[in-house]
């Protein structure tokens, strides 16, 4: 019983859920962050795992390393990671940027944008 | 020959018409000179400034302020209505030429059209009448439209009576208007007028008799509105002509309404407008479909003829001119409404008789009606005014009870002799209304100003003396013939209650005639035992007026006394019909009974008013609660025009437009407005989902996604 792509779905699911509920339940600016971090995480255990998984046989002439992988998810991976810190900083910075001007970081408070 | 060249009898009056709307006024115009504003003409000048802006209240201040603003108010004023004619110049003079001329050449052509159809009777005429002018108008399917022309025996009597009094009362108004402004615009207003009339007599079938009647209702309009600068005389229950002439214009055309009604009924089941060919084509009609048409037809000639209950724009139209008074009354607007039920008679003969008893019975209560009110009325132009709604009844009373074997005749015999002296009558009053005019400088009607005036004007009290004894039946007078005739027919047919009104009526004129007479040219202290001549009431010095006015008096006096000589008459119009037979009128009972009553009403109005100052009579009158109620019931017109106003004011613009609004406001305007609401508000609803709160619009993202996850997964297997 070794390791399959459904483990990798699934610890994804799972995380995506965790990272939702956090983004919508928390009242805190920076846990919602922290909750989005999450999802973006879950995202890239999928992208890695789907990577894994998805393999393509090489032939080579001296007989090893008969399967390779596609690179695609996990460059995926990598540019969301570094989408993420970016985003992390700019979200960072309006949170304090709000929070020097409002005095409150609450999400229910900051409303804004409506009608 | 003769009777194929007839139409230029009806064009004449159309080409005098265009010849004075496009020449001769436009030179009057043209040559008119520029008049100074000058503050003499004070009066006239402060009604036009009244009437545009409502208030001043020192005269003098008036015309210091009018003088400043004369150049700007009247500059934009047509010449026309410029109140200050000096003088007629040329071309005012040559439209009253033009018509006269023209109008001369129309009535020495009927003339000799009508004596020679008696003298040699052309059997064509008779039977079927020559077609003089035809044009296809429109032609539909099988349908079609034609404006046609054509002349019989009645049209020719019509025409004759129409012409004769037009050109008589052109040729008077060259003395009566001298003074008025639009002089030329008057005479093409008198041409066109008769022109309109002609256009009913010559009608061919129901189309152009609709035309001439809808050009009648135009021209009498323009005319009885003639003097628009004239405002009401609240105090003298007088309105002001322009609001008469709105009056008589929508009265009308609520009988029109039943009039159209009628001929579409008829054109719907015959297919046809002619009336040569309705005459056959309504026999094989439903009878009771031909009967209510036919009493739709006859509201037409209630509004034009002014029977009860349109009868109220009559005595309003005297506020126009006295010349078109006359003109109104004699020949050619009120007389349509007679015309129309003669040219129709065989339709209405064919229909069941409730037609006829309909128009007898609104006839004849309508003389009694009218007559009563005639009794009490103290202005000179409205005593004619009832009168001849009251004469107008007793023609319609001829048409209803005449019978096959008379056809037409009676009615049209006593339109054809009422035409002479009720054009007398009023031309005579506008003597006496010209002359007091001058002599008192302001505008009289009451007769309780007038008095004694046979011995200041004999030729007006003369002329007045036998037309009033002409309408009032007096043996040998034309009126006794047509009148004794059509109260002898209701008692020959036993038309009881029709006979009683008639005679009775015959006695209420022969009161209210004399007593308006001997109130305006006798009274107490006169010759003749206070007929002729006595106290004048009034204030200046009167005289008799103008030749032009007083030659047209005596010509109409001829036919006032003669025309009911004319014992052919029904055979003229009827071959079939027995002539008049005077020796045997004279000897029946019936006739005897109506000379009696008319007899008493004349004595009992000498005997009141030529032996009792007014002033006496007035203070008995108002001394009795019963009399003084019943003189201010027939004073005030039984209260039917106050009753009207009242119908207008709360029931039409209060009931009805006000339901046509509120329907207009609630439903109309609510069904835009409700979708327009709706949608705004749904709209104002539906924005509060947009809170301002991210985590909301995640719910709503993520739940949708997994809701359609769902709904995804479920079709999947569902498909599979």
């Amino acid at each position: 019983m070794g390791l399959t792509l459904n483990h990798f779905l699934i610890l994804g699911a799972v995380l995506f859920c965790i990272g939702l509920y956090g983004a919508i339940s928390k009242h805190n600016a920076i846990a919602v962050l922290m909750g989005i971090e999450i999802m973006l995480n879950a995202v890239n255990v999928t992208m890695i795992g789907f990577s894994f998984f998805n393999t393509v046989k090489v032939h080579r002439p001296d007989g090893f390393g008969n399967y390779a992988q596609y690179l695609t998810g996990q460059i995926f991976a990598i540019f969301i990671i570094t989408v993420a810190a970016a985003e992390a900083a700019v979200a960072l910075a309006m949170i304090i940027a709000i929070y020097r001007k409002r005095n409150t970081v609450d999400v229910g408070e900051i409303d804004m944008m409506k009608w | 020959m003769l009777y194929q060249y007839s139409w230029t009898v009806l064009f004449a009056p159309l080409l005098a018409f265009a010849v004075i709307i496009f020449v001769t006024r436009v030179w009057d115009m043209l040559s008119r000179p520029r008049v100074q504003e000058v503050p003499a003409h004070g009066d006239t000048h402060a009604d036009i400034h009244g009437s545009i802006d409502a208030h001043h209240d020192s005269h003098d201040e008036h015309i210091a302020e009018a003088g400043a603003h004369s150049e700007a108010e009247h500059g934009h004023l047509d010449d026309d209505d410029d109140p200050k004619v000096p003088f007629l110049t040329p071309g005012a003079k040559a439209s009253a030429y033009v018509a006269l001329v023209l109008m001369a050449f129309a009535c020495i052509y009927s003339w000799v059209l009508l004596i020679n159809s008696v003298v040699s009777p052309d059997p064509t005429l008779v039977k079927t009448g020559y077609t003089v002018f035809q044009y296809t108008w429109l032609n539909l399917g099988n349908i079609n439209y034609q404006i046609a022309f054509h002349i019989d025996h009645l049209a020719i009597a019509m025409m004759v009576v129409v012409t004769t009094v037009t050109l008589l009362v052109q040729f008077y108004s060259q003395g009566y208007m001298q003074n008025s402004a639009g002089y030329a615009r008057f005479y093409s207003y008198l041409s066109l007028f008769a022109f309109s009339m002609l256009v009913i007599v010559f009608a061919q079938n129901f189309l152009v008799i609709f035309t001439g009647w809808e050009l009648v209702g135009l021209s009498s309009y323009l005319l009885i509105g003639f003097w628009i600068n004239k405002k009401a005389k609240p105090e003298e229950q007088r309105p002001s002509p322009a609001s008469a002439a709105l009056q008589a214009f929508v009265v009308n055309r609520i009988g029109d309404v039943g009039f159209i009604i009628g001929i579409m009924i008829l054109f719907v089941s015959t297919g046809t407008f002619e009336f040569s060919k309705l005459q056959i084509a309504v026999l094989g009609m439903n009878k009771t479909a031909l009967t209510v048409a036919m009493i739709c037809i006859f509201c037409g000639a209630i509004g034009k003829s002014a029977q009860f209950p349109l009868h109220v724009w009559l005595p309003s139209a005297m506020e126009g001119p006295t010349p078109v008074s006359a003109l109104i009354h004699a020949a050619t607007m009120v007389a349509a409404g007679v015309y129309m039920v003669a040219r129709t008679f065989p339709l209405f003969y064919a229909a069941d008789p409730v037609a006829f008893q309909v128009v007898g019975w609104i006839g004849a209560f309508t003389a009694f009606f009218a007559a009563t009110i005639a009794l009490v009325q103290s202005d000179f132009k409205r005593v004619l005014a009832f009168s001849t709604i009251s004469q107008l009844g007793y023609m319609f009373v001829g048409l209803a009870v005449a019978g096959s074997e008379y056809g037409a005749g009676p009615g049209m015999f006593h339109l054809f002799t009422h035409a002479f002296f009720k054009a007398l009558l009023f031309l005579g009053a506008g003597s006496v209304l010209f002359a007091l005019h001058h002599a008192t400088h302001r505008e009289v009607q009451d007769v309780r100003l007038m008095g004694g005036l046979a011995t200041r004007m004999p030729i007006t009290a003369a002329t007045w003396l036998i037309a009033t004894l002409a309408i009032s039946g007096f043996p040998g007078f034309s009126g006794f013939f047509s009148k004794e005739t059509i109260i002898g027919l209701a008692y020959d047919h036993q038309q009881w209650g029709l006979y009683a009104l008639t005679l009775v009526t015959a006695g209420l004129t022969a009161f209210y005639m004399l007593r308006a007479f001997i109130l305006a040219f006798g009274g107490k202290g006169g010759y003749l035992g206070g007929l002729w001549g006595g106290p004048y009431r009034g204030e200046g010095e009167v005289h008799e007026s103008p030749p032009t006015m007083t030659i047209p008096l005596i010509l109409l006096a001829i036919p006032s006394v003669l025309a009911g000589y004319w014992t052919g008459f029904f055979t003229y119009l009827n071959p079939d019909a027995k002539p008049l037979d005077i020796a045997q009128l004279l000897s029946l009972p019936d006739t005897w009974i109506g000379v009696a009553v008319s007899l008493v009403g004349l004595i009992v109005a000498y005997a009141i008013y030529a032996r009792v100052e007014l002033t006496k009579i007035e203070a008995f009158v108002q001394s009795r609660p019963a009399l003084r109620t019943v003189h201010r019931i027939l004073y005030n017109r039984y209260y039917i025009d106050a009753f009207y106003d009242w119908l207008v004011k709360y029931v039409l613009l209060n009931g009805i437009c006000w339901l046509a609004q509120a329907f207009d406001t609630y439903v109309i305007d609510g069904i835009v407005n409700g979708v327009a609401s709706l949608i705004t508000g749904f709209g104002s609803g539906v924005r509060r989902v947009e809170t301002g709160q991210v985590q909301s619009y995640m719910i709503g993202f993520f739940g949708g996604v997994a809701v359609l996850a769902v709904l995804a997964l479920v079709l999947i297997n569902v498909v599979k």
